[in-house]
């Protein structure tokens, strides 16, 4: 009897604490990736008149837990009468971030924090299907002559590499996060 | 006449000390609905992160303690008709009383708190109130299974391994206890209640292997010492556990495979129990069960180590890599203490088994 105790402890400690654990470990990481095209509908406008910025992203790597878009605007202050959202089919409600909010910053999913500068939207799914495709639509309607601006950028998580971030290289944003920058002239 | 009268009376009895024994298999029944829905509603926050109270895993938790409900107003109604042996179930009764209260107290609370504060995490008051509500449920549920079961003494070989449906929901019941007191999963915009990482690690270190092995030895004391009980609890307890922590993370699939073997420390516990049926014996089945905690409690555990000995960032998809990577360190730290454990339950199980017997 304690010798068939002795042989199948002996089997299963080898292999849940040796064997399999090696393996799980050997295996690479899942590293997902996102990608972002966006859509202007137009470069020139009058005050008045609104403009549209179209997302579409997609998951180009492995299965993902959470992947991000972000729409954020550093020439305002306040975009509650300025910006709304068109269409949208991400599984989480969008997340509006005012300035002064704390944010996570430098891709380290909230273990560095920094103070929002500017306001944001943040469109969150949970989780992610490698080839799964995104909209965020936004319709904007600035209050003031000038150049408005828009970052866009997407985040997937696990951020293993640069790999889990669109764009890779380019301007950074406040929260050391690279952007694409979209620019719209409002004229009177 | 009288005899009549007698066989009449000793008929009406037995028929209401079955009304008791199936409302506390009802109790122990919607307990385990609520267990389960609760375990899969870690998984659903984790992964999905839902916005709604109103989801799946909710649902099922609900319904689980409407069973539960429906389960103590029978248990009332059988003892209600008792005649000889009100001072039998009254201790059950009482529980079951205590933990519906708090269980069908909890739901309001809950949906008070969620409509004020959001979401809230694991370990919040309603929460809280909720789990120490289904814990003496099921512990009502099971004095009173197995308090029947031992009134009866039947024949009936398959009778004693309804103790499973008692035994289980305490165990499940218990694991949520000690999780909450153990994840970082409780930490919102409004409140910070993720326990202290240090004391966490702690608990989880002690009580997690006390309660694999008080469990498992319940129910076999309790069935005196019947061969699969603790097999079959252990292989239930891994089936609930295996289809709400791992199945619906589709990046824990794969280890599905290490999961299941898990089985086997507990088919070495059944057969030394049913073979040995000595204190020796007994020592030896806990001290195994203890040890094998990390393994059995995959994969949440893995967070409450982490807090201590990586102190990284873990989403989902990372659990099985971060598991397996803190697996030895873990295994170096815990595994005296966790056997000591296993074997401090059994003479907890013990004594425990023998208070249910004795009324």
């Amino acid at each position: 009897m304690m010798g068939i105790v002795i042989i199948a402890l002996s089997f299963y400690f080898t292999l849940t604490v040796f064997i399999l654990p090696e393996k799980y470990i050997a295996k690479e990481q899942l590293v997902p990736s996102p990608y972002l095209e966006i859509e202007l509908s137009s470069v020139e406008i009058t005050l008045g008149e609104s403009f549209r910025i179209s997302s579409i992203s997609e998951n180009k790597g492995d299965y993902g837990d959470i992947h991000i878009v972000s729409a954020a605007f550093p020439t305002e202050q306040n975009i509650e009468n300025i910006v709304q959202i068109a269409s949208y089919d991400f599984s989480n409600s969008p997340q509006f971030i005012e300035p002064g909010e704390e944010i996570g910053a430098k891709y380290s999913g909230g273990l560095e924090i920094v103070s929002a500068q500017y306001p944001s939207i943040e469109a969150m799914n949970r989780p992610v299907h490698p080839g799964t495709k995104y909209v965020m639509d936004l319709q904007i309607t600035p209050d003031e002559i000038g150049e408005f601006i828009v970052y866009m950028k997407s985040i997937d998580i696990p951020h293993s590499s640069s790999v889990s971030h669109f764009p890779q290289s380019g301007q950074l944003d406040h929260q050391g996060e690279y952007v694409l920058v979209y620019t719209v002239n409002v004229n009177p | 006449m009288k005899v009549q009268q007698k066989k009449q009376f000793s008929s009406f009895e037995k028929h209401s000390q079955k009304i008791f024994f199936f409302g506390s298999i009802l109790v122990s029944f919607g307990i385990l609905f609520v267990t389960v829905g609760g375990s899969w509603d870690i998984t659903n926050h984790l992964l999905n992160k839902p916005e709604t109270f109103f989801s799946l895993p909710h649902a099922l938790m609900y319904s689980g303690v409407a069973i539960t409900l429906i389960g103590v107003a029978i248990s009332f109604i059988g003892y209600r008709n008792l005649h000889h042996f009100k001072n039998i179930f009254s201790l059950p009764l009482r529980i079951k009383f205590l933990g519906i209260a708090l269980l069908t107290g909890a739901g309001p609370f809950d949906f008070v708190w969620h409509s004020n504060f959001g979401l809230d995490g694991l370990l919040s008051p309603p929460h809280f109130t909720l789990i120490i509500g289904m814990l003496f449920c099921s512990i009502g549920g099971m004095i009173g299974i197995s308090r029947f079961l031992k009134l009866k003494s039947s024949k009936n070989f398959l009778l004693p391994y309804l103790l499973i449906l008692g035994v289980l929901p305490v165990w499940l019941a218990g694991s949520g206890v000690i999780s909450s007191l153990t994840l970082p999963f409780s930490n919102t915009d409004y409140f910070q209640f993720n326990p202290d990482e240090t004391f966490a690690f702690v608990v989880a270190t002690i009580a997690f292997p006390f309660l694999i092995s008080f469990s498992a030895l319940m129910a076999s004391k309790i069935s005196n010492f019947k061969p699969g009980i603790v097999t079959i609890l252990g292989g239930l307890f891994l089936l609930i556990y295996g289809m709400t922590a791992i199945g619906p993370n589709f990046s824990m699939l794969e280890s599905a495979e290490f999961y299941a073997l898990n089985l086997i420390p507990f088919v070495i516990s059944d057969l030394i129990l049913s073979f040995g049926k000595s204190k020796r014996s007994s020592l030896l089945a806990g001290g195994i069960l203890g040890s094998v905690f990390y393994m059995v409690y995959y994969p949440y555990v893995m967070y409450t180590y982490n807090e201590v000995l990586l102190g990284k960032l873990v989403s989902p998809s990372m659990i099985f890599h971060t598991y397996f990577e803190i697996m030895p360190q873990v295994i170096q730290f815990t595994i005296i203490p966790a056997i000591i454990m296993g074997i401090i339950a059994v003479y907890v199980a013990n004594r425990f088994s023998k208070k249910i017997s004795m009324y």
